[in-house]
Parts: C-alpha cells; sequence; structure tokens
C-alpha cells in the first residue's frame, strides 16, 4: 500500500535530486542574505568617533550589554533603544544578549567576572539594588565588584485596582485595606519583581498586612487582575497605561513625586496622603571593576548623548517613561542611587521576611 | 507476534518500578527540607512532596505488579559504548563552549559522538565533526546570529 | 462594527509589496528554524527580534507572527523524521508521525501535518477576526481555580496518550510534573532541587527535555544493535494522501481544530493543552485506538490541527487586551513596543491597520505555508536518504547548540544528555516519554493554580467546587476517569500484542 509510486528513471533521479539540492540551500541563502543586510544596516552606518582621553583606542570592536531577562521585556526594551545610538556614537556596534534567570543575578554574576576592558556591560534595574538582601549568598557585591556608568531611567509605577473593587481612591483604599486586612489580594508577578518590592512599600506606608498573591510575571498578574481575580496591585506605567486608559482597571495614584505625562488626571501618592512611596524601576549600566577611568567616561558620555536621542525619547515616551536628567547619567549620581536603594531595601525585605536562597 | 512468557521473570518491570520508587523518595525526602506550609499558603515542599509520594506508590505497585504479572520482555542489549561517547560528546560541548568557542567545542563534541555508530572510523568522524561544525556554524552563527564566539577566550578568539 | 471595511483594511495592509515580502521571509524562516532540531520558536523569535527593530509596527509583527506559525509546521517536520520535537505540540506529533516515518509513510504525515495546519490555521484566523473581543472577555471568566480543574481535567484527559501500561503513564506524568518543579518557587523565590546551581534557578529548559527524552534517546535505541537491524525508515512510499487518508483524517481535522481554537483563547496555558486534548479525544473517539502510538494518521491529524489552532487564537487576549498568553506573545508584545505601541485593549480602534493587516496576513501567510511545504516534503523526506552515522551527530550537534541558543546557559544542554540517557533507559523499561512531557509542562500550571487558588480563597478547598466552570469541569475529569479505568482494564491483554514494535 505504501509502495505505489513507481521507481523514478535514472535520469529523472538526478535531475530531481538537482533541482533538490539547489532548493535546500535556497532557504538558507535568503536567511543568509537576511541577516547580513539587517547587520549592515543597524551596525555598519556607524563610523569611528573621536576616543575619550585615557580610552586608548577603545572601543576597537563591538561591545555586548548584557540583559538579566528575557527578550522583549521592559528591561531589554529600554536597553535596546539605547544600545542603537550609544553605538553608533562608539562606532562599534553594541550586541544584546539575554542572559535570564535568577531574578537577574546570573547575569550580574556573569558580568561581575568579565574582563574589564569595557567590552562587557550590564544593563541592570533595581533588583541590582534588592539582590544583596534577597539572595543571601550572592557571589558578588554591587557597590564592589562593579563600577556604575550612569542611570538610563526610572520607570515610574501606578497603584491600581481591579474594575469592580470597591475603593475608587487611594483614601479610600487604604481605609478598607486598613478595615478588611488580609481578605484584600494584592498580585505581583514574582518575589523580587518591582510589583513584589512596591508591594512591600506600599503594606508599610499603608501600616497594613494585605494577602499577596505572586505570579510568574506581569502578563498573568495583570490578566487575573483585569479578571477581577484579585483585588489591586503595583506596577510599572509601561504595562499599565494602556489599561488604566481603556478602563480596564482602576488607577488610584502614581509613585512617583510629579504626576506622568501620559496620566495627567491620577494623583501622586503624596497629593493622595500617602505618604513614603516614592519608587520607580529605575535602570543603570554597569562594568566590573577595575575598568580604566577613560573607557567608563567615554560610556557615559555616550549614555548621555544616546539618551538625548529624539527616537529614544520618543520610544521611551511609549513605555510610559523619560530618560533621566544629564546629571544622573554619571557614575557618581548612578553610585549614589545604588547604594541609597541598597539602605533603603535591606530593612523593608528583612522585615517582610522575604528571602530568595 | 510472540506468546506472553509469564514464567520470566518481569525484570522491566521490577527495574522501571525501581527507578520511579527511588526518584519519588529521592523527590519527597528533598522536599522535606523545604517549608511545606499550610493548606491557605502552601510552602515550596508542600506539591513535590505530595507528587513525590504519589510516584513512590506508582513506583511500588509496578514493582508489586511485576511480581504477579509483569510483560516479562527481555531488556535486550545496551548500547554502553554509544552511550558514553554520546554523552560525553554533549557534556564537553556545554561546558566548553563558551571557553573554547563553537568550532573547536563541537568539533570534538561531534568527533567523539560519531564514534558511538561502530561502522564509523577515524578518518570518517573527522570529515563528518569537520562537516557539520562548518554547517553548524553557518546555520547558527552566519544566519542565525547566535551570539557564540568562534574561538573562545581560552584560545585567546 | 464593519467587518467588510476591516477586512478590506487588512487586505491593504497585508497586500502592500513590503508586508507581502516579510510575511514570506517570516513564514520560510520559521519553517526553516522550526525544522532545525532543538530550535523552538521561542529561541527563533528571541534570536531575530532586533531584525525588526527598523521596520513599521505592523510589518514587525506580521513577520514575528509569521516565524512563530510558520516554525509550528516546521516543528512538526522534525518531530515527524526525526522524532525531535521542539515543542510541547509537536512532541505528541513525534508520537504517530514518526511510527509512520518508520514505516514509510513520512510523506503523508507531513502532507497531513501541513493540511491539518492550514484548516486549522484559517479557521484560526477566522476566528480571531469575527470573535476576538467576546472571546478575550469570557477567557477572563478563568481564574486560578478554573485553570486548575483544566489542568486536572488535561491530565486524566491524556492517560490515553500512553499505548502501555496505565500505571507506568501515571508514574511517567508524575515523575514529569517532579521535574517540573525544578528551580525557583514563583511563590516564596526558594530554590527547589537546585543543588546550589544558580543557573537551575530559572528551571530546567522544555526544549531541553523534549529533545533529550525524544531525540537522543531515540538515538541509542537505534544504535543498540547496528548490525542486525535497519536503524532508519524504510523506502518511501508516496508522497501525498490517498483517498482514504484523506478520509480518516477529516474529522480529527475539524475536531482538533474546534479544540485547539478553544483552548488557544485561554490566556493561562491553554494553548499547551491544545495537541495532548486533541490526541487523547482522538484515541478515546477511534474505533480502533490500538492503531495510535503505532502510526494512526488521526494521531498527527488532530493534534497539528489543534495546535495551530491554538497558535492563531492565543493572539487574541494579546490584540484584544494587551495580556500575552505566553513566552512568544510576550516577546511580540515587546516588538511593537519597542515600534512606539503599547499593546492593550484599544489596539483594535487606536490602530486598525495593526490588528487587521496582522489578521489577514496571518490567513495569508497560511496558504503560503501549506504552498511552501507541501513542495517541500519531497525533499525532507530526501533527509532520511542521509546515511544514518552521518545523521545522527548532525542531530546531536543542532540538539546541544539549541539547547545552548536558548539562554545561553550550559546547564540546558547538560539537561539534553540528562533527559537522554533518562529517557533511553526508561522507554527501554517500557514507560513512554509523552506522558513525562505533559507531566513536565502541565505540572507548573496545576501547582501554580492550585496554590494561587488557595491562597486567594484563603486555605477553603470548595473553592474548586463552589464556581460554576471550575466545577463543571471537574465532573468532566471524574467522568473522564471512570471511563478512562474501566476500558484500561480490558486493554491491558491487547499491550502484549503491541510490544514487538519498538
Amino acid at each position: 500500500m505504501t509502495h505505489d509510486q513507481p521507481l523514478p528513471t535514472l535520469p529523472g533521479t538526478i535531475v530531481a535530486i538537482r533541482r533538490h539540492r539547489r532548493l535546500r540551500f535556497l532557504p538558507i541563502a535568503i536567511a543568509a542574505a537576511l541577516v547580513v543586510s539587517a547587520c549592515t544596516q543597524s551596525g555598519g552606518g556607524a563610523t569611528g568617533g573621536a576616543s575619550g582621553g585615557g580610552a586608548g583606542d577603545y572601543p576597537n570592536r563591538a561591545i555586548t550589554i548584557v540583559v538579566p531577562f528575557a527578550a522583549g521585556g521592559p528591561t531589554d526594551t529600554v536597553t535596546r533603544l539605547i544600545a542603537e545610538p550609544m553605538g553608533k556614537g562608539l562606532g562599534q556596534q553594541i550586541v544584546v544578549q539575554n542572559v535570564a534567570g535568577a531574578g537577574g543575578t546570573l547575569a550580574a554574576g556573569q558580568v561581575a567576572t568579565a574582563a574589564a576592558d569595557g567590552y562587557t556591560v550590564l544593563m541592570h534595574h533595581i533588583g541590582m539594588s534588592t539582590a544583596p538582601s534577597l539572595y543571601k549568598d550572592l557571589a558578588y557585591k554591587p557597590l564592589e565588584d562593579f563600577a556604575t556608568i550612569g542611570l538610563v531611567t526610572e520607570v515610574p509605577m501606578t497603584i491600581i485596582g481591579a474594575k469592580d473593587f470597591e475603593p475608587t481612591t487611594l483614601e479610600e483604599l487604604v481605609a478598607f485595606v486598613k478595615e478588611h486586612g488580609e481578605d484584600v489580594t494584592y498580585a505581583n508577578a514574582g518575589i523580587g519583581a518591582a510589583s513584589h518590592l512596591c508591594g512591600l512599600l506600599l503594606q508599610n506606608a499603608m501600616d497594613a498586612k494585605v494577602t499577596e498573591v505572586p505570579y510568574d510575571g506581569t502578563g498573568p498578574a495583570m490578566t487575573d487582575l483585569i479578571g477581577g481575580q484579585v483585588d489591586f496591585m503595583c506596577d510599572q506605567t509601561t504595562n499599565t497605561t494602556e489599561q488604566i486608559k481603556a478602563g480596564e482597571v482602576k488607577a488610584y495614584a502614581v509613585t512617583t513625586p510629579e504626576r506622568n505625562k501620559a496620566l495627567p488626571d491620577v494623583p501622586t501618592a503624596k497629593e493622595a496622603g500617602l505618604e513614603g512611596l516614592d519608587v520607580t524601576v529605575w535602570h543603570g549600566l554597569y562594568v566590573p571593576t577595575g575598568t580604566p577611568e577613560g573607557v567608563i567616561q567615554r560610556l557615559s558620555d555616550e549614555l548621555k548623548k544616546a539618551l538625548k536621542d529624539p527616537t529614544v525619547v520618543e520610544k521611551f515616551g511609549a513605555l510610559g517613561t523619560v530618560p533621566v536628567a544629564e546629571d544622573q547619567a554619571t557614575p557618581a549620581a548612578h553610585r549614589e542611587k545604588l547604594q541609597s536603594q541598597i539602605e533603603l531595601w535591606k530593612p523593608i525585605i528583612e522585615e517582610a521576611g522575604v528571602s530568595a536562597g | 507476534m510472540s506468546l506472553h512468557p509469564r514464567l520470566r521473570p518481569a525484570l522491566r518491570d521490577l527495574l522501571s518500578g525501581l527507578v520511579f520508587l527511588v526518584l519519588g523518595l529521592a523527590f519527597a525526602i528533598g522536599a522535606t527540607s523545604y517549608e511545606l506550609g499550610t493548606p491557605a499558603r502552601m510552602g515550596p515542599g508542600a506539591f513535590p512532596f505530595v507528587l513525590g509520594g504519589l510516584l513512590t506508590v506508582f513506583g511500588a505497585t509496578v514493582i508489586v505488579k511485576g511480581f504477579l504479572a509483569g510483560d516479562g520482555e527481555a531488556i535486550g542489549p545496551v548500547p554502553w559504548r554509544a552511550i558514553a561517547l554520546i554523552l560525553g560528546g554533549i557534556l564537553f560541548f556545554g561546558a566548553t563552549v563558551r571557553g573554547l568557542g563553537i568550532v573547536p567545542s563541537l568539533f570534538v563534541a561531534v568527533f567523539l559522538s560519531a564514534f558511538a555508530s561502530q561502522q564509523t572510523r577515524v578518518v570518517a568522524a573527522l570529515a563528518i565533526a569537520t562537516g557539520l561544525t562548518v554547517l553548524c556554524v553557518l546555520i547558527f552563527v552566519v544566519a542565525l546570529q547566535l551570539r557564540l564566539p568562534l574561538l573562545g577566550p581560552w584560545l585567546g578568539g | 462594527m464593519d467587518l467588510l471595511a476591516n477586512l478590506q483594511l487588512g487586505f491593504a495592509t497585508a497586500l502592500s509589496l513590503e508586508n507581502l515580502f516579510y510575511g514570506f521571509i517570516g513564514v520560510l524562516l520559521g519553517t526553516m528554524v522550526g525544522v532545525l532540531p532543538g530550535i523552538g520558536p521561542t529561541a527563533t523569535i528571541a534570536m531575530l527580534l532586533p531584525i525588526t527593530f527598523n521596520f513599521p509596527a505592523v510589518t514587525a509583527l506580521i513577520m514575528l507572527a509569521g516565524i512563530y506559525y510558520g516554525a509550528q509546521y516546521g516543528g512538526s517536520t522534525t518531530a515527524v523524521l526525526l522524532n525531535l520535537p521542539g515543542e510541547s505540540s509537536s512532541a505528541v506529533t513525534a508520537i504517530d508521525g514518526h511510527q509512520m516515518a518508520r514505516k514509510g509513510r513520512a510523506g503523508p504525515a507531513l502532507a497531513t501535518a501541513a493540511l491539518g495546519s492550514f484548516v486549522a490555521g484559517t479557521v484560526g484566523t477566522l476566528i480571531l477576526a469575527l470573535f476576538a473581543p467576546p472571546l478575550a472577555r469570557i477567557a477572563l471568566q478563568f481564574g486560578p481555580p478554573e485553570y486548575f480543574s483544566l489542568v486536572v481535567l488535561g491530565l486524566i484527559f491524556s492517560i490515553a496518550l500512553a499505548r502501555g501500561s496505565a500505571i507506568k503513564a501515571l508514574a511517567m506524568i508524575a515523575l514529569g510534573i517532579l521535574f517540573g518543579t525544578v528551580g525557583q518557587d514563583t511563590y516564596t523565590a526558594t530554590p527547589r532541587f537546585t543543588f546550589d546551581t544558580r543557573e537551575l534557578y530559572s528551571g530546567i529548559n522544555f526544549v531541553s527535555v523534549a529533545v533529550g527524552m525524544f531525540g537522543i534517546a531515540e538515538i541509542l535505541r537505534n544504535l543498540e544493535d547496528e548490525k542486525t537491524r535497519t536503524v532508519m525508515v524504510k523506502a518511501v512510499g508516496r508522497l501525498l494522501l490517498s483517498r482514504e487518508d484523506l478520509r480518516r483524517i477529516v474529522g480529527p481535522v475539524l475536531r482538533g481544530t474546534a479544540l485547539g481554537s478553544a483552548l488557544g483563547v485561554l490566556p493561562g496555558g491553554g494553548h499547551i493543552l491544545a495537541s495532548f486534548a486533541s490526541y487523547s479525544f482522538e484515541k478515546r473517539m477511534s474505533k480502533h485506538p490500538e492503531e495510535f502510538g503505532n502510526g494512526a494518521i488521526e494521531g498527527v491529524a488532530a493534534p497539528e490541527s489543534a495546535n495551530n489552532a491554538a497558535a492563531q487564537t492565543s493572539f487574541i487576549p494579546l490584540l484584544t487586551l494587551g495580556l500575552p498568553a505566553h513566552p512568544v506573545m510576550a516577546l511580540m508584545a515587546g516588538a511593537i513596543i519597542i515600534q512606539g505601541i503599547t499593546p492593550g485593549p484599544n489596539v483594535i480602534v487606536d490602530q486598525p491597520a495593526l490588528f487587521w493587516g496582522l489578521v489577514v496576513s496571518m490567513w495569508i501567510g497560511n496558504v503560503m505555508l501549506v504552498l511552501l511545504n507541501l513542495p517541500l516534503i519531497g525533499i525532507w523526506v530526501k533527509l532520511l536518504t542521509i546515511p544514518y552515522r552521518i545523521l545522527f551527530p548532525a542531530i546531536i550537534a543542532f540538539a546541544s547548540i539549541g539547547g545552548l541558543a536558548i539562554n545561553l546557559n550550559p546547564y540546558d544542554v547538560f539537561a539534553v544528555a540528562f533527559f537522554g540517557v533518562l529517557g533511553y533507559f526508561l522507554v527501554k523499561l517500557g514507560a513512554e516519554p509523552a506522558p513525562f512531557l505533559l507531566g513536565f509542562v502541565l505540572g507548573p500550571l496545576l501547582e501554580q493554580h492550585l496554590r494561587r487558588a488557595m491562597i486567594i480563597a484563603q486555605g477553603d478547598p470548595t473553592i474548586f467546587v463552589t464556581r460554576p466552570i471550575s466545577l463543571t469541569l471537574l465532573v468532566l475529569a471524574a467522568i473522564a476517569l471512570a471511563v478512562a479505568v474501566l476500558p484500561s482494564i480490558r486493554r491491558k491483554r491487547e499491550v502484549v500484542f503491541q510490544a514487538e514494535e519498538d
């Protein structure tokens, strides 16, 4: 039953094989051509820029920025957005490499032991400052093993609630939580995620405990919030702005000192009467300690320039954020931020008894 | 179609039951070192503990079944040489690819595993390893842009 | 809503030369990388994401979507020919598809996969166009208790995946679930069974498990006794489907499409269930369940259709609510965010060209895929004529690199070797890899939703029976269990007659 195809004649077979051979390589050839053209588009257009003092001939080859989270996430997006103008300024291609795992500590650990030559750069967010408190046996020390290059952006967060959740303002929310306590459910995107940290800070500020419901990432948490399975959460504007605008969730407050341009009607936590809730998902660039001063300065200068790039500004806008001010994109300001954040989170995380082992 | 040789010891059932039993116990015992928690707040140990227990029971059942009415089939030959070579090849690749770079690491891995076939001699293995290394570099590094050095830092690449 | 006007806009967008071209490139690349053993769509899209940054948003999305469903097509090719699935969905296809290939029916198996996928893709796209917003609303009714009950139903239903001993299948499911718990616990961040290895904190990768359990184990089995047996398939017979084949696959394709479309909409992991559930369903429905596992064409048609339908409808939560249903969708979301468009409930209204252009392009992409894949079958089948002693090192090389490509984590490569050997011995002892994989992918869902439901219910287990959808699913599960236990006693005798085959 299966052998009813007649045997092909010899010349026929040769022709068929030839045709197939050519066809077999065609897809690979097309793919190669496509990729090559994409490369020349993104990296090839750049020409050598002036080299900074003390940096020697840096950079003379491609630079890798390691992102400690999966491709497509907010941190990855921020990195790729600044990588392009920075690469142009440095006159070298910047390769973004995702090394996800262990709450970002896997990537940080790798970069900490990489060669301190400025060719391996780490992008990390607020998790850099919380990891020492969350992970007891961390293989690196953020302040000692890394040199800071500069802050990149501070993504604001918003406190949001399910559509049918009773409280309509932050004040009512606080009162409601104080009354109902652990009957109220708070969704977060997993231990150590920004939404988890914001929740800890929020409970501190409200002086009340809620039931925390951890999820595997923001997507599932938001799904259940919109579906009304949980009561409220706090997350980056990147994930919440569109949902707020569409009325799928209600917004109680933003967690920054100023209101957010994309959400002008949402009050700040302070305006709504809640002190001590200043939290953003801040991002910064790092290199291993021992990297030459000149190289760090060069990277910091290019970062500053990249943050002024109109495309970067525009696309950061879509993420619900803005580039940091110029004086923040410096090694000193970044180091100060890192230090103060490590000190801020240590007692909060310890008090909550959270540990990632 | 072969007759069912009921009298032969059901080695396959005994061994697989043993594997399940041992792994189930290992997971269940391992899980006790994590918090078990309460029904409202199940700890990280609860789920693996229950599942480990279940697997242990399943394993025991398979063993008992093996004594009562096993499938009685022979296990047949095990290609120990092939297992060692292929295992070695893959582990070598995983352990060295970042240090040696993809070209030497993959070459050695393929060369080793090619010998898993007893019909393959040195020259053929060399040819297979060379050809596959070139092909993989073309596909993964050139076309798909996988970020791996051709020659790694251990070789100064 | 003026559907015609919208579709017109969609066609105008999707048929622009640029979008047509990149759509084609997408499905072509998708097919190719899907064919590469070990490289699934997630790794592919992650690797190719940067290429799309210079494209307009709709073009980027069209191309990435093309890679995604193209890879679903391509993945089944490798599953059938080499028993090497790169995705949970094609693991099911491998069960009967590879048996067909060994019997010289690789051509019909691949043709079935292509045609089933095309029908499913068309229907899935149509559902996306017609009912996306209301379906997304229904999906939101599913909370943790509902998902838990759904997964329980899926697991019980899928005992049918095994062709041999039911108790061994149960044990394999449990073992798969246990290996799925490796890594950091979501709820407490406690690292479980990681032996203090940070590389294991994010768990064991599915690709490593599937490639090891199926691909490497198969190689070892083939190398058992090279001299006395032909390791590869018999001469390849006819390439296309006979009238009889066509008649047999119509039902499975349609049922698989329906089941897959429904499950794909659920963002909490429904798409994962699609292929497993439809396979089990067909086996239950069939008058010849004993053929399943030995090369039943229905066993290829149903899961392939279900999987492709689910691939299309799993876009619904993302496009209508901005909620990514799985990692691939999260990548897509990232790709359009970088274009300056944040996916959310307003995308359909604010960006009609994006939504309708993508929907129409998916259908066009499915047409391209079937036109591309039917002629390619002849070539893929020729792959089987490569001498096995060259083919198996190639599989090992691809599998190793595929494991590495996911996260550049060497432990993903080590896992390929580990599960290869474990899989080989377990199969040799009469336990099958498919239930293991099912447990491995569904286990984390089961635990997550169980614990989450219990947290929300504050420890009250009645939550599973007081919510109507959850209760319905559990009742179905109880019925399925009852039905499964009765014939499995009777079927035990038949097992003997199947044992000679591998």
